[in-house]
């Protein structure tokens, strides 16, 4: 069976603040005067590594186990997922 | 929004119109149960509120008592729940970020966080463990990042917060008398906005709080920020030191809409803002969105004209964003504005008082069956029992919650958390010790006398440290209050603690209430949360190694309540029974005999005797001091009771006092001299735990296996998946 990297971006929702983010943003870039920034959002990867039939199977079955583990909570974040054969 | 018909009928009437919608949303924001307590405030008022050290003035969010010497502490509680049911981490983050606020607009460093928390139950349900590992975390995070220890509190598991949770949690602060904030306001000082951005997160959250959870609208998400949250802190104080504060007030619940109209209506003076001066995180939020986003870390000041460059000048050294979002006006309105387009005029004080609500009461017809004994046979290998009760989630050590709070940082933290109450030490050479209690298991049965029970037992773990009571705060946290039988139980309970606080003259300096608690089970059984401060003039009782042939005394009677136990309801699955019940004479001449045992001297520790009864107050003695004590049942003053009940029966008033040989005399004289009930119980010795009946072996358990289960079963639950 084919082997898949699959990686899931974990960040806030929209609307949702992010003080990593604004921290950076506020803090650092802008006070270097890097002024045609308007915006950083942090986020958090986990790279999977799984074997599946094909490209979606890999990207199912990463989605379904960080749903049922809780492995991020869907009321504060969303994910985001890129998948890449190995 | 949740305004009712004749609410808005109501708002008509005093305003001579229709509000426009950004109003309504505004009043909204203000008149939710969360904001307004318009179920509650007028039970309130049987609360005592006076006393010798309370200092009251107009304004303060959080209770002030003088401590001498030119010093106070203040204190206050509050809880987030409905935001830890649906982001524990986030919710009881931002919940310690709220408490934190309230300590520090009465112009006062806070010192230390306590928290109270209650989860469904984590043996069996995974998120159960999910909300309470992540809460955890939470607090951990939020209060180690601000250098505030967390420095006590209390930790249970019961199934009806099935997936809920209850976050309390309370704080204590501490400063100089003459720098109390003294809450003033005239016309042309400016109003200042100082703190995070404001953006959409937790808008609503006051309403959201104020309805029964569901699935739909759990979008009132607040995502905490302790490291802006600290430099408030600090330029707050700068700013207190420097005269820049004429008036502050926290933004919490009902956001800057709440906290305008609150300010305005107590100063009786009128504010006019502009919105769009308000430093924000993004664009294209709606003035009322503006005017009611819970958006944390942000403070309200009211400072002189002449002030602002200075309070400009602090802001700016601790990085913290500021801005002057409007003006202080004799009219006693409250006036939005959008540049120059007026958005909202409405009176300060028909805004910051809700229509109270008159509600119904009636007995819940539960309480009937429940409060018959029920039948229950006394099992035959009680060694067995007790470390199964060791190794209950509710009674087991609590080492894996509290090691993760930082609880000594800021150097006051003299007894720690695990000991019956914290001490801190103050600057006067005095010290505070402080504990908070809850028992939902006893108030669902009884919900008065287990509202006086939480009450005096936290009175008592006080007492353990050689504290005198001085002040009480009170969290009351109950079902939706429009059904009336929950209703009856948040009267019984409020009528319980003010009766107990009038007897015992501790004047209630704080307190939140909290409704619609409810969970797809139905509502929360009844959760009044106490919390009792005391002070210690000279040393506290921090308590000695427990030697060998010491003796073990216990003050207070054991009685026949067995409901709403850990007994009953962990080992035998029953839920009811007579609670038990707090005999007022008996409690304040124990806690005033043991007080004095203590003062002094002459005891080297005590512990109270509460949550799975005496065997298991025993056995923390004896693990928590690695040795063994030989206890004879026949010396314990109680009725002719079954044995399992003297064992498990969490009656009140009973303190365990570990006194040596030489001082054995003096004691018992001394109690008996104020017709204390007590007996000579144990001696420590060896290393099991034994309780004889006469000669008859009814409970032999080693120390160091009593040891493993208590100090193990929390963390072993909790680190399995």
């Amino acid at each position: 069976m084919p082997s898949f990297r699959v990686h899931v971006i974990i960040e806030n929702k929209p609307g949702i603040s992010d003080p990593e983010g604004e921290t950076i943003l506020r803090d650092l870039v802008l006070k270097k005067s890097h002024d045609s920034v308007s915006k950083i959002r942090s986020a958090k990867m986990l790279k999977f590594e799984i074997k599946a039939s094909d490209n979606r199977t890999a990207e199912k079955k990463v989605l379904k186990l960080c749903n049922d583990l809780r492995i991020y909570n869907p009321l504060v974040s969303q994910v985001t997922l890129e998948t890449f054969a190995l | 929004m949740s305004l009712l018909v004749q609410e808005k009928e109501f708002l008509q009437k005093k305003i001579g119109r229709k509000a426009n919608p950004t109003e309504l949303q505004i009043v909204a924001a203000q008149w939710s149960e969360h904001c307004s307590y318009k179920s509650s405030k007028m039970h309130l008022k049987m609360l005592p509120k006076q006393g010798k050290k309370v200092i009251s003035e107009k304004g303060l969010d959080s209770g002030v008592l003088d401590v001498g010497d030119g010093y106070v502490v203040t204190v206050h509680i509050e809880s987030h729940n409905h935001p830890s049911a649906v982001d524990p981490y986030g919710g009881a983050a931002t919940g310690v970020g709220g408490i934190i606020r309230d300590i520090l607009s009465a112009g006062t460093r806070p010192i230390a966080i306590l928290d109270s928390l209650r989860f469904g139950n984590i043996s069996k349900d995974p998120y159960a463990k999910w909300l309470f590992k992540n809460a955890v975390r939470g607090i951990a995070d939020y209060g180690n990042c601000l250098g505030i220890p967390t420095i006590g509190g209390e930790v249970e598991f019961d199934n009806c917060y099935k997936k809920y949770a209850l976050v309390d949690v309370a704080a204590i602060g501490f400063g100089k008398k003459n720098r109390l904030i003294k809450n003033n306001a005239a016309n042309g000082d400016l109003v200042v906005l100082i703190g995070g951005l404001t953006g959409r997160d937790g808008i609503g959250g006051s309403q959201f709080a104020s309805d029964i959870l569901q699935e739909e609208n759990r979008s009132a998400v607040q995502i905490p920020d302790p490291f802006i949250e600290k430099l408030i802190i600090e330029a707050i104080l700068e700013a207190r030191n420097q005269n820049c504060i004429k008036a502050m007030k926290d933004l919490g619940g009902g956001g800057l809409a709440c906290a305008i109209s609150e300010t305005a209506d107590t100063l009786s003076v009128g504010i006019q803002v502009d919105v769009n001066k308000i430093h924000k995180r993004e664009d294209g939020l709606s003035p009322a969105e503006l005017m009611t986003s819970e958006s944390q870390e942000r403070m309200l000041i009211i400072t002189d004209k002449k002030k602002i460059t200075k309070l400009k000048k602090i802001c700016k050294k601790f990085g913290v964003p500021c801005s002057v979002i409007g003006h202080v006006k004799k009219d006693k309105m409250i006036q939005v504005r959008d540049n120059k387009n007026k958005i909202a005029l409405l009176p300060a004080n028909v805004v910051a008082n809700a229509p109270l609500l008159d509600r119904h009461a009636s007995i819940p017809k539960y309480l009937k069956k429940i409060q018959k004994e029920p039948k229950i046979k006394s099992p035959q290998n009680l060694t067995k029992i007790l470390l199964r009760m060791l190794s209950n989630p509710n009674l087991a050590s609590k080492t894996w919650v509290y090691s993760q709070y930082d609880h000594e940082v800021g150097i006051r933290t003299v007894v720690k958390p695990g000991h019956d109450a914290a001490v801190l030490r103050l600057d006067n050479k005095k010290f505070l010790a402080l504990k908070i209690d809850g028992n939902p298991k006893h108030c669902y049965v009884d919900p008065k006398q287990g509202a006086i029970g939480c009450f005096e037992e936290a009175c008592r773990n006080v007492v353990c440290t050689g504290a005198t009571p001085i002040g009480m705060i009170d969290h009351l946290q109950f079902g939706n209050p429009e059904d009336p039988e929950i209703f009856w139980t948040f009267k019984k309970s409020l009528e319980g603690i003010s009766d107990y606080a009038k007897h015992l003259k501790i004047p209630c300096v704080g307190g939140k209430v909290s409704f619609y608690n409810e969970t797809d089970n139905g509502p929360i059984k009844p959760t009044p949360i106490i919390g009792v401060l005391g002070l210690i003039d000279h040393a506290p009782l921090v308590s000695q190694k427990i030697m060998k042939n010491d003796l073990l005394l216990i003050v207070g009677q054991t009685k026949n309540e067995l409901g709403g136990s850990e007994y009953y309801e962990y080992i035998h699955g029953v839920v009811g029974g007579t609670c038990p019940s707090v005999d007022f004479i008996a409690s304040k001449l124990n806690m005033k005999s043991v007080l004095t045992c203590i003062k002094r001297g002459l005891v080297n520790a005590s512990h109270d005797c509460s949550n799975g009864g005496l065997a298991v107050a025993v056995s923390e003695l004896c693990i928590k001091n690695k040795i063994g004590c030989s206890v004879l049942i026949d010396k314990i003053p109680c009725k002719s009771l079954a044995l399992d009940r003297i064992l498990f029966s969490e009656s009140h008033s009973r303190y365990l006092l570990v006194v040596t040989k030489k001082n054995l005399n003096t004691v018992c004289n001394l109690l008996s001299k104020n017709n204390v009930q007590f007996g000579v119980i144990g001696t420590f010795n060896g290393s099991d735990i034994t309780f004889r009946k006469k000669a008859k072996i009814i409970v032999n358990l080693s120390v160091d296996k009593g040891r493993k289960n208590w100090l193990r079963s929390l963390e072993a639950l909790v680190s399995n998946g």
